[in-house]
């Protein structure tokens, strides 16, 4: 531009209060997390250097594992619910039938509703004695089937997998919905020339047309099963007896509820790393398939 | 489109009929059973209710305080979005207009914050924001709301200015405007149609914000909507139809919103997701 020098000043006035808080709120911090993370301190007394003490406790503590464990279901109930089942309704809506426009923003709605509300009405849903599904259940005689869906270790992050699952159905039907709609027509056009129709279609040509869209979605379902936090925390709480508790709920009630602020900061930590590791390997693993 | 085969069709409509029956029972569940009283609902949870009851409504309104929930979440959500797309967007002209030693570098790090689990930075922002002062206050939420989504909204404004041809300054520069008259004037309005994106990805973001509400208020008073529903919930846990009458409530405004918005809202958040 014409004039360096006065431009030179406009850039950093421009650019500096954005910097200023992304910095100081959202890069800075992790540092900070970690710089705590190896304090012993329960936030009003002094600061104790524990080195890597409160890691050695996260790694011997059962309730961590449990946490790592139930993120774990999360994610694969996640996988293999959300993406085969948004997929089967991006397929469908792609066809051209009446009423598309409708299934597309009924599918859509939960993902526009907040979390907490999901989990609210996810929870009347699951309530024993008032909840809509068992007294579906007892409307069409299948009594013994009822649950205490949320309360009992056998169900309860099961069901909180399949609350998961319906909020985030449709947010991948519309990713796939548009990578679909991105092939061009000729495609379609000459493979039904070459008699490739129906299923075989989809498999063989369809869906290598949007491997690039699979892999998006596989990798922002895995680190965004890393991050539920809100839903398991208004519908248990991580409850009962941390049956539900995963990373981010451990991470809560180590730090806000028990006050350990150092053991709570190594947790995480670990959130931190265990997404950033997700995210490298997973885009390893699309670049050499691509 | 040539004509499907008649089994395909039922076959369609069966799945996404069933689908659509998933995610709109609850919600019809939720909202006719809120006009019930709880008796009515205790004696039969599916019937229709015999009368419209609206006591529900008063008394969710009354003592859910759902009014200053309201004006809270409204007032934090539209001051945060107004200042991240501000501070973005004049951030992102300068990324995409200029040529400098360390714009990559900036550029990057912008990028990076879409990688960053809020979880690895919330206890020390709580920590900092007590040490401030700020805990439970308005300005508690609105800094981290700005600073977490500065980098999707940095990422899609950079992306939508580069593209302008690279002569689209000169007639403001031969008018003599400063740079930030450009900025201000020439570009901004061009950049509309992303700034519609960015605004409407800001607003349901902070408006279905909980976690950092959960950690950095406390009084009644300054609770966000979600945060107030979830409390309200917790204390009401007898009274089911009441629920269900705070719950309609905070959910007709953001489907009115949805099915105004629909299109942009649609692209906005996958293309949100794709980045983040």
């Amino acid at each position: 531009m014409h004039t360096l020098k006065r431009s030179k000043l406009a850039i950093f006035i421009g650019l500096f209060p954005a910097l200023l808080i992304y910095l100081g709120i959202a890069i800075v911090p992790i540092g900070i997390s970690f710089y705590y993370s190896l304090m012993d301190w329960n936030g009003i007394g002094a600061k104790e250097f524990a080195g890597f003490d409160n890691y050695v406790r996260m790694f011997n503590s059962d309730t961590f594992w449990l946490s790592v464990k139930n993120n774990i279901v999360i994610m694969i109930t996640g996988l293999v619910g959300q993406l085969p089942l948004g997929l089967l309704m991006a397929l469908l809506l792609n066809k051209g039938l009446k009423g598309s426009g409708f299934f597309r923003t009924v599918g859509f709605m939960p993902v526009v509703i907040s979390s907490v509300m999901v989990s609210l009405i996810w929870g009347m849903i699951y309530n024993t004695e008032f909840g809509l599904l068992n007294n579906f259940l007892k409307f069409v005689g299948l009594e013994s089937w009822q649950q205490n869906w949320l309360s009992d270790p056998k169900w309860s992050i099961l069901s909180i997998s399949i609350a998961y699952i319906w909020q985030n159905v449709g947010l991948y039907m519309v990713m796939f919905l548009a990578a679909l709609q991105n092939i061009p027509d000729e495609v379609n056009e000459a493979s039904e020339l070459d008699g490739a129709t129906g299923l075989k279609r989809t498999w063989f040509i369809t869906l290598p047309m949007i491997r690039a869209t699979l892999m998006v979605t596989i990798v922002y379902s895995i680190s965004n099963s890393f991050r539920v936090f809100d839903l398991i925390q208004v519908l248990t709480g991580g409850g009962p007896a941390h049956q539900t508790e995963v990373m981010t709920i451990h991470m809560y009630s180590s730090a806000f509820v028990n006050l350990e602020y150092g053991y709570g900061s190594a947790v995480s930590i670990m959130i931190l790393l265990f997404s950033l590791v997700v995210i490298t390997i997973a885009n390893r693993l699309g670049k050499e398939k691509a | 489109m040539k004509q499907r085969s008649p089994l395909f069709k039922i076959f369609a409509y069966v799945f996404l009929g069933l689908f659509a029956i998933m995610n709109l029972v609850p919600i019809f569940w939720m909202i006719i059973n809120s006009f019930k009283t709880e008796q009515e609902y205790a004696a039969d949870p599916f019937s229709f209710p015999t009368g419209i009851e609206l006591s529900n409504y008063v008394k969710a309104w009354d003592i859910a305080n759902m009014d200053t929930y309201f004006i809270n979440s409204f007032l934090i959500t539209f001051i945060s979005l107004i200042v991240t797309v501000f501070l973005g967007a004049l951030a992102a002209f300068f990324l995409s207009r200029f040529e400098f030693k360390l714009r990559g570098f900036t550029y990057a790090l912008f990028l990076l914050g879409m990688l960053v689990p809020i979880h690895a930075t919330l206890i020390p922002i709580f920590l900092i924001m007590q040490k401030l002062s700020l805990i439970d206050t308005y300005f508690s939420l609105i800094l981290p709301y700005t600073a977490f989504h500065l980098s999707l909204t940095v990422f899609i404004l950079e992306g939508f200015m580069r593209g302008f041809p690279k002569d689209m300054e000169e007639s403001g520069i031969m008018d003599g405007a400063g740079i930030f008259r450009i900025f201000w004037s020439i570009i901004l309005p061009l950049t509309r149609p992303a700034m519609a994106t960015v605004v409407i990805l800001n607003f349901i973001y902070n408006w279905n914000e909980y976690l950092f509400a959960l950690v950095l208020i406390t009084s009644n008073s300054l609770k966000t909507l979600p945060l107030g529903l979830s409390n309200f919930v917790g204390l009401e846990t007898a009274n089911y139809t009441l629920q269900m009458a705070a719950l309609t409530i905070a959910f007709i405004p953001i489907v009115v919103f949805y099915l105004l918005l629909q299109k942009q809202l649609v692209t906005g958040m996958t293309a949100g997701a794709v980045k983040g």
